[in-house]
């Protein structure tokens, strides 16, 4: 309990130290404003891709490097069904754009959800006897989607264009527009957050994969299949991180470099929060995301190097495996 | 083991390798030198391209076997091989471009600077993360690959993601205008990675590595360090990337951040495992028959029902299914699969004398 405490406070402490600093280098409150809604709003993106990462790691020792591939198959898939064209043409089929983004949602869901069923069934379960390999497949798993959406989609990225009722919104604060969508995207997060934490926490099966992360040898002798709660948190966790890219989409557009950076940020935020633990996740999260945020602020207008920016996130990955591998709420190992 | 001496299969490759530009010119009716045309020579015939994608296969092979000493022999798993060919690469890029020295010392320094530096990133990141287990220590290399590759994609320096044209060769090792004797010169790297390599391993140093692999906490619990003996398994891995990128620009006469991308991490983790993990000849099995199917069927127009693929287009993706199919199908790559089922018939036919592991030829 005490371990936790100081975590907690060491948290409060660092978001607390990154918000003084944001605002310490923002113009006006206008900008500083900005500064801290995009960095939530990356923040949820990141939870969203982080959660199943964290939690296939906990419970099955396996850490998914294909994570990242997800989110962007999400983003291409929602692209697709929205826009007029590519593979699946909705426009004529459905002209309300608003239903047209609920169903481009739905099919990156399901199409998430497939994909991560068939890489835990049929690629990792003959493999659990080897973790190496199984980390390498993984591996392999991430270039063949970035390949896949490549051959699909061509290189080229796709900014979204088709807009809806949501994603048009604005309003106004300090003298500053704010997206509405951006919003939008921070309260599904913490919405999610909290819905997952009350599956985990209130349920039969949140109970069974809790107890999986703790000893998954001791759930199987109890009589529980942990084989099938595999396959369902591996595809629940893909499901989630093809949805994040799906409701990022709109934003970010869709391109190739999503799958390698949300991967990287995201295990940063595992690492951070440390693997297997979801409130460090959560944590994790929000810390990264606003670090991004910030040091993307700062870079830009004081240093005049915005490839600081991009780099933020494996700068604070190999800091925090430096520091403290065993991250804010994992076990010394 | 009682055989430590080279075999002769070994030897008779190694002739005929030096003999090929030859036998194909010979073959072909071309000549292993190019057409010259004033005093210049243009590299067209039958040999020279040969030879370059023969180059190719070298360079490629001493990639995979450096990545084999670390990821093979030593059981480290390590997603950053790219920094190491990348920044030996980029360094003697630097050196023949942006300095002012002539075009010899910047060769020998670009050199030696190239694998100092490789040596020196080996050991920093050995030092600072090698106590991280596993999958902290993949991801630790993954993460500071891609920094490096980031941060070259924009420096303006180097021309950011455009990179630099290498024009400042002289004229005997230049690929385009003496191909022949880059080919003998990538030949001698080759053997030498191959011979030197074997060597380690098979050394009681080496024993310590296969040791680790097996099991770190009994290597350990018997007196070995395993971190000081990881340590030289990446800086010595390192060296011989960063060998493999020089070389690798000077052939292609560029210098890119392409070099630093995760393509040459997954490339050398590939033909390791197809060719066979932790085996000698296996990487070097896996990047000829790679390379080689690459050549074959990049020009190749597959039409299937009203729709047809370039097999260049698709070739990554493709590459990436064999890469999954091997992992599962059999992971001990072609040249293990061989040795066992070797070890098989041998034991089928002779019942075994004792419990010995029949697994481990010189190969």
């Amino acid at each position: 309990m005490l371990r936790q405490r100081t975590s907690w406070i060491t948290i409060i402490i660092l978001i607390a130290a990154l918000l003084i600093f944001a605002a310490a280098t923002s113009r006006n409150l206008g900008t500083f404003g900005i500064t801290v809604l995009s960095g939530l709003f990356q923040a949820m993106l990141l939870f969203l891709v982080a959660s199943g990462l964290s939690i296939i790691f906990g419970l099955m020792d396996v850490l998914n490097f294909a994570q990242g591939g997800f989110f962007m198959i999400g983003a291409y898939v929602a692209y697709d069904v929205h826009h007029p064209g590519g593979l699946i043409d909705m426009t004529g089929a459905i002209p309300n754009a608003d239903l047209r983004f609920f169903l481009s949602i739905l099919a990156a869901i399901v199409i998430g959800a497939l994909l991560g069923a068939f890489l835990e069934r049929g690629l990792l379960r003959p493999l659990y006897a080897r973790p190496i390999f199984q980390l390498v497949l993984t591996f392999g798993v991430s270039l063949v989607l970035v390949e896949a959406v490549r051959f699909i989609w061509s290189t080229t990225p796709y900014s979204w264009t088709a807009l809806f009722s949501v994603r048009e919104g604005y309003f106004t604060l300090f003298e500053q527009q704010f997206s509405t969508y951006r919003l939008f995207v921070i309260g599904i997060g913490f919405f999610l957050i909290v819905a997952i934490a009350l599956l985990l926490q209130r349920t039969r099966i949140g109970i069974i994969i809790r107890a999986g992360v703790e000893d998954s040898g001791m759930v199987e002798a109890l009589g529980i299949n942990v084989r099938a709660v595999f396959t369902l948190v591996f595809t629940f966790g893909c499901a989630v991180a093809a949805f994040g890219g799906a409701i990022a989409a709109p934003f970010l557009g869709a391109s190739i470099g999503m799958s390698s950076s949300f991967l990287l940020s995201a295990i940063a935020v595992v690492v951070l929060g440390g693997l297997g633990s979801y409130v460090g996740t959560a944590a994790g999260s929000i810390l990264v995301g606003l670090a991004i945020a910030v040091m993307a602020n700062y870079s830009a207008e004081f240093l005049n190097l915005p490839v600081l920016a991009s780099m933020t996130p494996m700068l604070l990955l190999v800091l925090v495996l430096l520091l403290r591998p065993s991250g804010l709420f994992g076990e010394r190992r | 083991m009682k055989e430590r001496a080279i075999p002769w299969v070994f030897l008779l490759i190694l002739v005929s390798l030096i003999a090929f530009p030859f036998i194909v010119a010979l073959l072909t009716g071309s000549s292993p030198l190019g057409v010259a045309r004033g005093d210049r020579m243009i590299m067209r015939g039958e040999s020279v391209r040969w030879q370059a994608v023969l180059i190719e296969i070298f360079l490629l092979g001493i990639l995979a076997m450096s990545y084999n000493l670390i990821f093979g022999f030593t059981g480290v798993i390590s997603f950053g091989h790219a920094l190491f060919f990348g920044m030996g690469g980029y360094t003697i890029g630097l050196l023949l471009e942006f300095t002012d020295l002539d075009t010899t010392s910047a060769l020998i320094f670009g050199l030696i600077g190239g694998l100092a530096l490789a040596a020196l990133l080996g050991l920093i990141i050995g030092l600072v993360s090698l106590r991280l287990q596993g999958v902290y220590f993949a991801i630790f290399t993954l993460a500071v690959a891609e920094m490096f590759f980031i941060f070259f994609g924009r420096l303006q320096l180097t021309r950011a993601e455009d990179g630099f044209a290498i024009t400042d060769l002289p004229v005997w090792l230049d690929p385009t205008q003496s191909r022949l004797t880059f080919y003998y010169i990538v030949l001698a790297v080759f053997v030498l990675t191959f011979v030197f390599i074997r060597r380690l391993v098979n050394s009681p140093t080496g024993a310590v590595f296969k040791a680790i692999r097996e099991n770190e906490d009994r290597a350990s619990a018997i007196g070995y360090n395993p971190l000081t003996y990881k340590l030289i398994a990446i800086t010595i891995g390192g060296v011989f990337a960063a060998l493999a990128g020089i070389l690798q620009v000077i052939l292609n006469k560029k210098v890119g951040p392409e070099l630093l991308s995760v393509t040459y991490t997954v490339d050398p983790l590939l033909m390791t495992i197809i060719g066979g993990i932790g085996t000698f000849t296996g990487p070097v099995i896996g990047a000829s028959g790679l390379h080689l199917l690459d050549t074959a069927l990049r020009e190749q127009i597959v039409t299937i029902g009203s729709t047809t693929i370039r097999v260049a287009d698709s070739w990554s993706l493709l590459l990436g299914l064999i890469f999954i199919a091997v992992v599962l199908i059999f992971p001990q790559g072609i040249v293990g699969t061989w040795m066992r089922w070797r070890a098989r018939r041998v034991r089928l036919s002779s019942p075994p004398k004792g419990a010995e592991n029949p697994v481990q030829a010189d190969h």
